[in-house]
């Protein structure tokens, strides 16, 4: 049982981080953004890449992560900018059709020029031994780095002068105005910021299996979840549901197993919203 | 309005003629390649869908992403009922029906008395969408899994043809539209302008809002389950992938945010557009998904309001200057 409540706190700390690129971007500027999911895919293929080419592992990762942030950036700078002329939900509507055809373009480059292309970090060093459960190295590795993105993400939001202007906009983005915060310039740093974390989520997943080119629609879906499951907007609410979720997942595959382990997963996140439409943690904005 | 009743009854319902006029022409072209015309029915089928979800999102701004989920629901249904039981095709078609009805009510039931708005209504309904998927794979012993489930019952009827089924979707889509305009029409449609509009003052002005979300729900639900049950009796085989997300709802929400969310043609208009791009695009092979995207892009960018409410509010401000300059004149 403890083994089982320790796998799902990894993989929960896994879901955690990949709802929180995405809530933060629907968040700040109403956008649900269902490329989300690929471009995680495309910084690992970068990784790879890199790293066929000879690459530490390490470096070739950054250089995964940049390209990532970048592509989040030239987003909001580029097509985003009609959708935040509108407000409502032409807006929602706007920015999620747009972003399917990112979606799409991304998903057919991936395809056509690397197909077979997939990243998988193996993590070497023997099992660990936590609380009488032996870990592999990856998965606390994963479960590391999503801990410290996590906690530089709570402190960064919670004093840095960029983290409280980004905090600002998603509560009132009027009153944000009047302040002197930029809004502009806050969505900026929060798509960068989205398009670095979608890519180290593939990152970190890489470490325990292989990402493959088409995981994107996969990694979307499973980061919708949980972004609204805990909140919208809400970066610790994406990580609590997260681990909820994750706790969830490993110990109905554990006791019950097979396809309905995925169906309660669901309706888990189903009930929670009907039961908390704002999600666990959410400021009530839909 | 309601003193002249003849010609607003004609203008009301004469683009459904037209459309269907132009529609019904296809077979003349495509009939002898099978192909072309399973092409073709599937445009018309998924027209259908648009419909559906045009009544539950466009009339009411309720976000159903599980419209493959309840066409899946209508069709495996039918199919199973009819395999194991050789129920009748309409009695297990009905079943279907009412199936994917029930569900879309309870859907739309719980959206309502929870007050979740556009994108959780969205997320709970795609959760939905999810776990069907999963327990269409699951029970194989059911439905087949992946490889599937075959449905002999439509091989030796005028279902087996090619040219039959598409008048069959054809009429279906006629029906749906009369349905959709008959319901405009009506004082359910206006309070569906009066709720979508402005939710709150509809509410204070007496309409029931949460009754009529429920019944677009319903109203919805069945069309999209009939459609997905009669697609499974004709085509005669159906797989989990037939009802995926990805091969339904992604395509419907596209057609009709094409067409024009809200507006009467714009499934048809959405759904024949995308059929015609699918067909060009097949000859470009890798480069599929590029153009696709990047199609879908530039039409959103260019066309965020859809064709069809484009092209009347374009001939409507042709017409009201004109109109103007007359009184102008006379004054």
């Amino acid at each position: 049982m403890k083994a089982v409540i320790l796998d799902g706190i990894v993989l929960g700390l896994q879901f955690g981080l990949l709802g929180v690129g995405l809530t933060l971007v629907y968040g700040l500027a109403g956008v649900l953004n269902l490329a989300y999911g690929q471009i995680a895919v495309l910084g690992a293929i970068v990784v790879a890449l890199r790293m066929d080419a000879g690459m530490p592992a390490f470096f070739a990762a950054l250089v995964g992560l940049a390209v990532a942030g970048v592509i989040g950036l030239l987003l909001d700078q580029t097509l985003m900018r009609p959708v935040y002329r509108r407000r409502g939900e032409p807006r929602v509507l706007l920015g999620l059709l747009l972003m399917l055809g990112v979606a799409f373009i991304i998903d057919g480059v991936l395809e056509w020029r690397y197909p077979i292309e997939s990243l998988s970090l193996r993590i070497g060093g023997d099992p660990v031994e936590i609380i009488g459960v032996r870990m592999r190295t990856g998965s606390l590795l994963a479960s590391a780095i999503a801990l410290a993105t996590g906690a530089v993400l709570a402190v960064f939001f919670r004093y840095a002068v960029a983290g409280k202007a980004i905090r600002s906009v998603i509560q009132d983005e009027e009153g944000a105005r009047l302040c002197g915060v930029n809004p502009a310039r806050a969505r900026s740093l929060v798509f960068l910021l989205s398009g670095v974390l979608a890519a180290l989520v593939a990152v970190t997943r890489s470490m325990t299996g292989p990402v493959t080119v088409t995981a994107g629609i996969d990694f979307t879906t499973l980061a919708l979840i949980v972004a609204v499951v805990g909140g919208l907007g809400s970066v610790t609410g994406a990580f609590l549901a997260g681990l909820v979720l994750g706790i969830v997942n490993t110990v109905s595959a554990f006791y019950i197993g097979t396809y309905v382990t995925t169906i309660i997963l669901l309706a888990a996140a189903a009930v929670t919203i009907v039961l908390r439409p704002t999600g666990l943690l959410g400021a009530g904005r839909t | 309005m309601a003193r002249r009743t003849r010609p607003t009854l004609v203008r009301a319902y004469a683009p459904i003629v037209v459309a269907a006029a132009i529609l019904a022409l296809v077979p003349l072209r495509y009939h002898d390649s099978r192909t072309m015309m399973g092409v073709v029915i599937t445009g018309v089928l998924f027209a259908a869908y648009a419909i559906g979800f045009n009544v539950i999102f466009g009339s009411t701004g309720q976000l159903f992403l599980c419209v493959g989920a309840l066409a899946g629901l209508g069709g495996y249904t039918s199919g199973i009922l009819t395999d194991r039981t050789g129920a009748p095709i309409v009695l297990s078609m009905l079943a279907g029906t009412a199936m994917a009805t029930v569900v879309g009510a309870l859907l739309s039931w719980i959206a309502v008395s929870r007050s979740l708005g556009v994108i959780f209504t969205g997320i709970v309904t795609l959760a939905f969408s999810l776990a069907f998927q999963n327990l269409l794979l699951g029970r194989r012993d059911l439905t087949g899994g992946e490889t599937g489930l075959t449905i002999d019952a439509g091989d030796d009827t005028v279902l087996g043809d090619q040219v039959w089924p598409y008048y069959l979707f054809l009429a279906l889509v006629v029906i749906y539209l009369v349905v959709y305009r008959a319901l405009q029409r009506s004082r359910m449609g206006w309070a569906f302008r009066a709720l979508r509009d402005d939710e709150i003052a509809a509410e204070l002005a007496g309409v029931d809002v949460k009754r009529y979300r429920v019944i677009a729900g319903a109203v919805g639900a069945a069309m999209i389950g009939f459609a997905g049950a009669l697609y499974a009796n004709t085509e005669g085989f159906i797989s989990p992938s037939t009802f995926a997300f990805g091969n339904v709802d992604v395509r419907v929400i596209v057609m009709l945010a094409f067409g024009g969310i809200g507006s009467l043609l714009g499934p048809v208009v959405g759904a024949a557009a995308f059929t015609i791009l699918d067909e060009w695009l097949v000859s470009f092979n890798e480069y599929y998904l590029i153009i696709y995207g990047a199609i879908i892009v530039a039409l959103f960018l260019f066309l965020p309001g859809g064709v069809v409410p484009t092209l009347q509010s374009l001939t409507k401000r042709r017409r009201r200057p004109a109109r103007g300059t007359v009184a102008a004149r006379d004054a």
